[in-house]
C-alpha cells in the first residue's frame, strides 16, 4: 500500500491544530493503524507531550528534518505519516513542498497526500482557502470545522461552499464536535491520549483514576468524530489498506 | 432484600405525585432492613431529602457537569452499598440521557450494582407514554411501575411483573410527616406517639402496602436475572 503523509494546518493560530492532530493519532490507534507524527512546533511541541514515542519535534526549515520526514516515507513501514504543522505555517509548509518537488511526487501518485486544513469560527479564515487553493490540485483535502471550544460558528450554506470550493477537486468537508471543558481540561491535565483517557489508563500504561463521567463524554465525543472521519475518502482509503472497498 | 447492592431510581414525568414520598419510604425500609443507603437528591436548590436524611444525602445540581459526576463517580467510586436517587420531573430527560451517552447500566453492573427504577405513572395517559420511554432508555435491571393512589394512575390493571402501590393517606397525616423530623422507620418500630390514634391503622397500611412491595424487589431481581 502507497503511504499516506497527512498535514494538519492553518494559517490563522488558535484553531485547534494540535487537537485535531491528536483526534487523528488517536483515531488510527482506535482501528489499529500505525503512525509516526512530526511536530513542528520547535523547540516545544505539544504533540509530543500527547505521543511522546511517534512524534518528533522537528524544524521544516532545516533540509535535514525535511529529508527525515520526507525520505522515510516508504522505508519508515508506517502507513501513515502525520505532520502537525505549527501556528501560521500552512502557506509556508505547502510553499516549501511545492518547490522541493513533494507535492509533484504526490501528484503523481508515489505517495498519498492528505490535507486537513483547520478552520477557526470566523468566515474570515476562509479567506486562507483562497491562499492555498493554487497548491491544492493532486491533494486529498479535508476542511475541518473545529467546533471543540465553540458553540458559534458562521453559518455554512450551499453559497459558501460553493464559493469557496469551486476551484478544489478532491475536498471534503468534516465537522469536529464540541467537547465539554471540563473533560477537554482533564484529558489536557492527564497528559494521556483521549484512547487512554476513556480507557483509565495514565500515560505510563497504570490504572487511572479519570472521572466515570468526564471519560463517558470524551467516549461519546470520539464516537462522533469516529463518524466524521469515516466520510473522508482519504481515511477509507488507509482503513481498507488500498483494497477496494466493500459496497455492502 | 437483594443481595446485589441497589441502585434504585425513583422518578416520574409528573410533578407533585409523591417521588420523594416513595425515595423517603424507600430509604426507611433499606436503613431497616439493616443497609446503609446512600441518597442523591437531584431536586437541586429545593431537594427535601437531606432535610430527612442528614449526613447520607446529596443534593445535586444535575444541569451542570461536576453534578453528573457527584452521581455517577460518587456510585463507582463507592460500590457495595445501595443508592436511591431521586429524579425530579425537570430533570428526567437529562438524567436519561446522560445515563444512555455514559453508558451507566452496564458500568454499574460491572461493579456488581443491580439497577431499579421506580416510575409513578401519573393520571394522564402521557404519563404511561413516558414510563415505557424510560424503561427502553435506562434498561434497568428491574423497572417497577408505581400508582399512587392520592392523583390517580393511568397504570393498567393488571400489569405484568412487579408494581407498587402508595395508597390514599388521609390528608390530615400531611403535615406529620411532612415534619423534618417524623421518620416512617421510627414509626415501624413503634414509636407511633407522633400520629393521632384515628390516622395510625391508615399510616400503616400505607407502609405495609410499599414495604411489602420493597420485599418482592430481591425475588424479582432473581426471577429476571434467571430469565435472561
Amino acid at each position: 500500500m502507497k503511504p499516506t503523509l497527512i498535514l494538519v494546518g492553518a494559517d490563522k493560530g488558535g484553531v485547534g491544530k494540535t487537537t485535531i492532530s491528536r483526534t487523528l493519532l488517536d483515531f488510527f490507534a482506535r482501528k489499529n493503524v500505525l503512525t509516526r507524527a512530526f511536530d513542528t512546533e520547535n523547540p516545544r511541541g505539544s504533540l509530543k507531550r500527547f505521543y511522546p514515542t511517534i512524534t518528533e519535534i522537528v524544524d521544516l526549515e532545516n533540509v535535514a528534518h525535511q529529508m527525515k520526514i520526507l525520505d522515510t516515507l516508504e522505508t519508515a513501514n508506517v502507513p501513515v505519516t502525520l505532520v502537525d504543522l505549527k501556528a501560521g505555517g500552512l502557506s509556508y509548509a505547502l510553499d516549501i513542498f511545492e518547490r522541493i518537488g513533494v507535492l509533484e511526487a504526490a501528484r503523481s501518485g508515489q505517495f498519498t497526500l492528505g490535507l486537513f486544513h483547520i478552520i477557526g469560527s470566523s468566515i474570515a479564515s476562509l479567506d486562507e482557502i483562497g491562499e492555498i487553493s493554487r497548491y491544492l490540485g493532486g491533494l486529498e483535502y479535508i476542511l475541518t470545522r473545529n467546533f471543540i471550544n465553540e458553540t458559534n460558528f458562521f453559518e455554512w450554506d450551499e453559497e459558501t461552499s460553493r464559493k469557496y470550493f469551486a476551484n478544489i477537486p478532491n475536498s471534503h468537508e468534516i465537522d469536529i464536535p464540541k467537547l465539554n471543558e471540563m473533560a477537554y481540561e482533564q484529558v489536557d491535565v492527564a497528559g494521556v491520549t483521549f484512547k487512554d483517557f476513556i480507557d483509565n489508563r495514565n500515560a505510563d500504561g497504570q490504572a487511572g483514576k479519570f472521572s466515570f463521567v468526564l471519560r463517558g463524554y470524551v467516549r461519546k465525543w470520539c464516537s462522533e468524530i469516529d463518524q466524521e472521519f469515516s466520510r473522508v475518502k482519504l481515511i477509507q482509503d488507509i482503513l481498507s489498506g488500498g483494497r477496494p472497498q466493500s459496497k455492502s | 432484600m437483594a443481595s446485589s447492592p441497589l441502585i434504585a431510581i425513583v422518578c416520574s414525568d409528573r410533578h407533585r405525585n409523591g417521588k420523594t414520598l416513595l425515595a423517603r419510604t424507600l430509604v426507611d425500609f433499606l436503613l431497616l432492613e439493616g443497609h446503609d443507603p446512600f441518597v442523591l437528591d437531584l431536586g437541586h436548590p429545593d431537594g427535601a431529602l437531606r432535610d430527612y436524611f442528614p449526613g447520607r444525602t446529596a443534593l445535586v445540581d444535575f444541569a451542570k457537569i461536576p453534578g453528573q459526576m457527584m452521581v455517577f463517580d460518587t456510585i463507582l467510586g463507592a460500590p457495595g452499598r445501595d443508592y436511591v436517587i431521586d429524579v425530579p420531573a425537570p430533570q428526567l430527560s437529562r438524567f436519561c440521557e446522560a445515563m444512555g451517552d455514559l453508558e451507566f447500566r452496564a458500568a454499574a453492573n460491572a461493579a456488581g450494582f443491580a439497577v431499579v427504577v421506580l416510575y409513578i405513572v401519573d393520571e394522564p395517559h402521557e404519563s404511561l407514554r413516558s414510563a415505557v420511554n424510560v424503561e427502553e432508555i435506562l434498561k434497568p435491571d428491574l423497572f417497577i411501575p408505581v400508582a399512587n393512589q392520592f392523583v390517580g394512575s393511568a397504570l393498567p390493571e393488571p400489569v405484568d411483573g412487579l408494581t407498587l402501590t402508595m395508597e390514599r393517606l388521609d390528608a390530615d397525616l400531611a403535615p406529620i410527616i411532612g415534619n423534618r423530623r417524623f421518620s416512617f422507620r421510627t414509626f415501624r418500630l413503634g414509636d407511633e406517639s407522633g400520629v393521632p390514634l384515628p390516622l395510625r391503622a391508615g399510616l400503616k397500611s400505607f407502609l405495609h402496602g410499599l414495604i411489602g412491595g420493597f420485599r418482592e424487589i430481591e425475588p424479582e431481581l432473581s426471577l429476571s436475572k434467571l430469565k435472561s
